[in-house]
């Protein structure tokens, strides 16, 4: 529907942009309760091979579907937080590794979802870049109210000292099985946009190493505030196509324009700089993140740094 | 049948124990979870495979060059990833670390390719049979050098002055620390020790599967994990029961029930362990 804005290229590209900014909230909701979770990703393959099933199965529409998937997946979520209540740090961490795992053989030795084949041929959704959009826009609005509703101080209190929020009153199982479920549900989402998107999945498609990065998305753009996953999950999927875009463009300058001393030399370590292979761009990501934890441990949006951007509107509720 | 299942089980366990170990070390002097393990493990098999292949080295050279690059390894970790990170901040060790292991498994992949590289023969692979057991040489080795390992550790951790260091800075680092231990000094030997037991490792692995490949500490730190955890968090005795009982069950369910269920049955148990035992089978100081 946007095909009037831009190719379909970028529209796929702003689309799974989108699906990571979604996966990484799905990760912050439980966040903000002191929950990590290194399962998110099998909670995307709940929704996304729910998902497909309905609407390959049994004709299902997309958008029913993909309510279906969160839904689906916000339910074993619940289930899923309920073990995980009473365990914290690395446990949780394998908790929910483990199920994510336990998730993707299922899907590997179940042959009705194609098992070791994948599932094939799920039907192309060609609005998906407007749902994702549709759903960020949402989920941002959620967040801010959040942020200042009394639920929201709550997770934070929950955050910071479990003990300390039970004895003010807080119930603490529930609302940490809330957000657990939800973040799931979010999970679910993403999972079942990502599905009707690239149209073929498999039990490797939610591995570990998809955890793994929407939990960097988050650490990385700020866990403290809601905009840090948006800024996390945005900026890290953006760095590998902006450095192909600006491969792309130098190639465009004409070679007479470079074809003298020092500008050759410096043109020719521009383009071995960008023309980054697979492995070099990883090897640079992965320095990234190293230098980002010694420098910036807490990501690169914090509240503080939120507060001292001096928003109009903070000021005058403040004041 | 059975024997013969239960022999590789034993192989495949022994394996696990080797990298549990090093995990478990690492987690009970610094109490975090130290993501970049498995890549240590890989990062030995190819320095096995190197000074085979370039060095000329026969297994014993390659076995001892593989430990002492990857303790060299573990050293430089430890000073990049893991000490100038805060300990405030629960997540940021663990981002850093996995950043490690990208940085670790990607330059693998630009040295060697992705594809898996086949281990050269160092040992002899004549065959034994004794009752109704057939054993090759290469598994005699691996056993025999994965036992003396643990055995040698145990030595060490229990009798050594070193050994009583790890284990009262695992205890309480402040008490250890008053007590006259230099903390930063037994964490970075934790840290060689451990990563070096992985070298080991994953030079046994490479005999053993006659191929290795970048990708293969991914699941061999998973495998670990679900293996320290087993054993308890932080008990090395443990971690080796542990690793050999989950070597077992894996190869027995996938000799009797099926291959794309082995995993499901460490998974499971590692769920059940969490749930039921957080304190690992063997029990262990402390929980969270």
């Amino acid at each position: 529907m946007l095909d009037w804005l831009m190719d379909g290229y970028t529209q796929s590209l702003l689309v799974f942009g989108g699906i990571n900014v979604i996966a990484a909230y799905s990760f912050y909701v439980p966040y903000k309760t002191g929950q990590v979770s290194l399962g998110q990703a099998g909670f995307m393959a709940v929704g996304a091979y729910g998902s497909a099933i309905l609407t390959q199965k049994f004709g299902v529409p997309f958008a029913v579907a993909l309510l279906s998937g969160g839904l689906i997946a916000g339910v074993i979520g619940v289930v899923v937080g309920f073990p995980a209540l009473r365990i914290k740090g690395i446990y949780l961490l394998l908790l929910t590794l483990g199920f994510s795992e336990i998730i993707s053989v299922i899907a590997l030795s179940w042959d009705y979802v194609g098992g070791a084949q994948g599932f094939r041929n799920i039907s192309f959704n060609p609005f998906t870049l407007e749902y994702v959009i549709a759903i960020i826009v949402v989920l941002l609005f959620f967040f801010a109210r959040l942020e200042r509703s009394s639920l929201g101080r709550a997770m934070d209190s929950i955050h910071q000292d479990e003990t300390a929020a039970e004895v003010m009153g807080i119930d603490v199982v529930r609302i940490k099985l809330l957000s657990f479920g939800l973040g799931a549900a979010i999970a679910g989402l993403a999972g079942a946009l990502y599905a009707h998107q690239a149209t073929y999945m498999d039990s490797t498609t939610f591995n570990i190493m998809l955890s793994v990065e929407i939990l960097v998305f988050v650490v990385v753009g700020g866990g403290t505030t809601f905009w840090g996953p948006l800024l996390g999950a945005a900026v890290l999927s953006a760095i590998p196509e902006l450095l192909r875009a600006m491969r792309d463009w130098l190639e465009l300058v004409p070679v007479e324009w470079t074809d003298f001393y020092p500008a050759n030399r410096i043109y020719d370590f521009l383009h071995d700089f960008l023309d980054f292979e697979n492995a070099k761009r990883l090897i640079a990501y992965g320095i990234i993140l190293i230098i980002m934890m010694i420098v910036r441990p807490d990501g690169l949006l914090t509240r503080d740094s939120l507060r001292r951007l001096r928003l109009p509107r903070w000021k005058a509720r403040h004041a | 049948m059975i024997y013969q299942q239960l022999i590789n089980g034993l192989m495949l366990g022994a394996s696990y124990s080797l990298i549990a170990i090093g995990y478990t070390l690492i987690f009970g002097v610094l109490k975090l979870l130290y993501f970049a393990h498995g890549e240590v493990f890989m990062v030995g098999a190819f320095a096995g495979l190197f000074l085979v292949i370039y060095g000329g080295a026969n297994i014993y050279v390659a076995l001892a060059g593989a430990m002492i690059i990857c303790a060299l390894l573990g050293a430089l970790a430890f000073y990049v990833s893991v000490r100038p990170v805060s300990k405030d901040h629960p997540l940021a060790p663990l981002i850093s670390t996995i950043g490690l292991t990208i940085v670790l498994q990607n330059l693998a992949v630009y040295i060697f390719g992705g594809q898996q590289v086949a281990f050269p023969e160092t040992i002899q692979q004549s065959l034994y049979t004794i009752g109704p057991i057939t054993i090759s040489f290469v598994q005699i080795f691996i056993l025999a050098v994965a036992v003396a390992l643990m055995l040698a550790l145990w030595l060490f951790i229990e009798h050594t002055r070193m050994g009583r260091a790890i284990r009262a800075t695992a205890e309480n680092h402040e008490t250890a620390a008053l007590l006259g231990v230099d903390v930063n000094r037994v964490v970075l030997v934790t840290f060689m020790l451990g990563s070096g037991i992985a070298g080991i490792a994953g030079v046994l692995d490479g005999i053993k599967n006659s191929g290795i490949s970048p990708f293969m500490g991914l699941g061999a730190a998973v495998k670990g994990l679900i293996v320290m955890l087993l054993g308890g968090l932080g008990n090395v005795p443990g971690a080796m029961v542990a690793g050999l009982l989950l070597g077992m069950i894996e190869i027995l369910s996938a000799a009797y029930i099926g291959t794309t269920e082995r995993d499901f049955f460490s998974f499971a148990i590692l769920i059940l362990i969490l749930l039921y035992r957080p304190t690992g089978l063997f029990g262990t100081r402390t929980t969270e």
